[in-house]
């Protein structure tokens, strides 16, 4: 019986995250008209994304964006966008925008137990990556403390 | 669809707004910045953070007391970008005698510090803000929750919050030593 609740607990919890991510997703989907890019052998990229994330990381999920309308980052709809998804348990954290280099991030953070689940957005000029994952104190603190570098922890 | 993702929006929008209201001139900063930062850490994720392996176990015991945290920070190409009118409505924000001034430093290096305390009453501080203007960055800090001003320094360096040389934090340092 136990077992069983702890499964369930488990898997409503996975469940959850896989929703606010693919919520995410399609909303960005929606919002600007465009379709997440394919990537062959995704499973494969998924896999290699699985060994090689940064240490603290775990159930990672990545959707890139190549299409997306040039200067569709600029002014507030992103931002807009952005905290419009967020959930009691998923909350806007951070956000860094440099005109530098036309890259904004957005962080969004809520508690998974003993570690955090972060959904990270980094915008280019024309580009997008989402990455939702659950990450350990450290990882966290690292991300807060550097919010810029936050896509070059998962490796873009 | 469309139109249930901007009243989400709205929502979400007034939600926040109703921690810290910047006024509209500093927002519009943000298309002028080279950078900008906005850290937002209240309720549940604060409650994370002070669990952080920080460094020094003082900025864990201040955080633990705190109940938000927003620190919003601006860094232009060159010096100018932003009026002294600009700083001047972000301090207007801030009426006595709910909000006391106590720090004023016009540092060597260039760098203009006010700090407000609002007492929450019995001697409690509930809330601090910090202003910290440089030629070409504008920094806000605003902390809500307990705090003594001593432990304002403990703060430094962490989650975007500069490091301030302030006199009664210089003071602490030196009797834990």
């Amino acid at each position: 019986m136990r077992v069983a609740a702890i499964v369930l607990l488990i898997s409503g919890s996975l469940s959850a995250a896989n929703r606010d991510f693919d919520r995410v997703v399609s909303t960005i989907e929606s919002h600007y008209g465009v379709k997440r890019t394919k990537i062959p052998m995704m499973g494969v990229v998924n896999l290699v994304a699985k060994f090689s994330r940064p240490a603290g990381a775990s159930e990672v999920h990545i959707a890139t964006f190549d299409n997306l309308p040039q200067g569709y980052g600029e002014g507030n709809d992103f931002e807009r966008l952005f905290n419009s998804l967020s959930t009691r348990d998923l909350q806007p954290m951070v956000q860094v925008h440099s005109r530098g280099n036309g890259a904004s991030t957005y962080i969004a953070g809520g508690e998974a137990g003993k570690s955090a689940r972060l959904l990270i957005v980094t915008l280019g000029r024309s580009e997008a990556t989402v990455v939702e994952a659950k990450v350990s104190l450290e990882l966290l603190q690292k991300i807060i403390e550097n919010p810029e570098h936050a896509g070059k922890d998962f490796g873009w | 669809m469309r139109l249930t993702v901007i009243m989400m929006a709205a929502s979400m929008t007034a939600l926040w707004a109703q921690q810290v209201r910047l006024p509209a001139n500093l927002e519009k900063l943000s298309e002028k910045a080279e950078e900008s930062v906005s850290v937002t850490l209240d309720g549940n994720m604060l409650k994370l953070v002070s669990r952080l392996d920080h460094d020094a176990d003082n900025a864990r015991k201040v955080i633990a007391g705190l109940d938000g945290v927003y620190v919003r920070s601006f860094k232009f190409a060159q010096p100018g970008e932003f009026a002294p009118a600009d700083v001047e409505a972000l301090r207007n924000q801030l009426p006595s005698p709910a909000w006391s001034k106590i720090v004023g430093v016009r540092a060597r290096n260039e760098d203009d510090v006010d700090v407000y305390f609002k007492d929450g009453g019995n001697g409690k501080l509930t809330g601090i803000v910090i202003i910290i203007v440089r030629p070409n960055e504008l920094t806000y800090v605003s902390l809500t929750g307990t705090i003594a001003p001593e432990q304002l320094a403990d703060l430094g360096g962490h989650f975007h919050i500069p490091d301030l040389d302030l006199p009664f934090g210089e003071r602490r340092r030196k009797e834990a030593r």
